[in-house]
């Protein structure tokens, strides 16, 4: 598909978004099984009709839970670092069946005005309360907390969820196209498959979410 | 491809390559301890360039996260005897 070419600026056209959020979910469904599973919410006939013909929506992935002391283990770990088992499965906190964790819903979110996808998450406790800005940095590894110190507003911010119409928090993306400029500059070829797997490896980081390495072999 | 199963004491060649505005570094291979964690890699970087964020990346797809073990990164991505770790100054976000 010719489609590809938009991928050379690191953006992405909605029609690509759609495929490579599918390619995305079926490989991280592949990999991450046993884990919560991504799925595409259709939101073509949100307006009670079909606009332009074009199929819209985003991905969904629900209740991640994060435990509550996540940063304190996090720093007594790495005292250890090399007595711990690896393992290999992502999404570690997740298997946690903690009453007391808090959870977090992740929409990948296409943005026609940056072309190219945004995460918005939104958090809450256990008993439903949501989260505020400070709530959910406590949930943060160390390294993404510093960085919402230094630019709290371009990094992390509020904003009207386009689809539900609630005000949902999001990563920034006016840096997207440049980083993903460089993650697709040798892969021309293939772009819109690898295009999400690329993004999430970086966008994860910010949560301490990643990817098995399996799934990042091309 | 099969990998060959870490060895405990096993180094690693990380060969530095820099993008985009990202200065070059005079020395631009060294070597890492297999069982080290990526953000070993990362935080060398960042003391070489005297920055406090860079935007580390491997095999030109994707940004490790900082808990992977260089072993798992090379038996995966390495080749010709390294792992290739490419460097840009961009920042990720805003």
């Amino acid at each position: 598909m010719a489609s590809d070419q938009a991928t050379c600026d690191g953006s992405l056209s909605s029609t690509d978004f759609q495929n490579a959020a599918n390619a995305f979910a079926q490989k991280w469904n592949k990999f991450n099984s046993g884990f919560p599973e991504w799925s595409w919410i259709d939101c073509s006939n949100r307006l009670g009709f079909a606009t332009h013909g074009v199929t819209e929506g985003y991905l969904s992935l629900q209740k991640v839970i994060f435990p509550r002391s996540m940063e304190e283990e996090h720093d007594k770990g790495s005292s250890n670092d090399q007595e711990e088992p690896f393992d290999t499965a992502t999404l570690v906190q997740s298997t946690i069946d903690s009453d007391n964790g808090d959870r977090y819903d992740f929409h990948v979110v296409y943005s026609s005005s940056y072309r190219v996808p945004v995460l918005y998450f939104h958090a809450q406790t256990s008993d439903g309360q949501p989260l505020n800005i400070g709530e959910i940095e406590k949930n943060l590894p160390s390294k993404s907390s510093d960085v919402l110190m230094e630019s709290k507003w371009t990094f992390i911010t509020q904003q009207e969820h386009p689809y539900l119409n609630r005000p949902w928090y999001m990563l920034h993306p006016c840096g997207t196209s440049e980083w993903m400029k460089l993650l697709l500059a040798d892969h021309a070829h293939n772009s819109t498959d690898r295009y999400l797997v690329s993004w999430f490896t970086v966008v994860g980081q910010v949560f301490g979410l990643k990817l098995p390495l399996e799934m990042l072999k091309s | 491809m099969a990998s060959d199963s870490p060895i405990a004491s096993r180094k690693v060649v990380v060969h530095l390559r820099a993008t985009g505005d990202a200065p070059i570094l005079k020395q631009a291979k060294f070597k890492i301890a297999g069982t080290d964690r990526f953000s070993k890699v990362i935080d060398f970087l960042c003391r070489q360039l005297h920055r406090e964020t860079l935007f580390v990346y491997v095999n030109s797809a994707f940004s490790p996260s900082p808990d992977e073990l260089v072993n798992d990164l090379y038996d995966n991505f390495g080749f010709d005897g390294k792992l290739v770790v490419n460097y840009a100054c961009s920042m990720a976000w805003g």
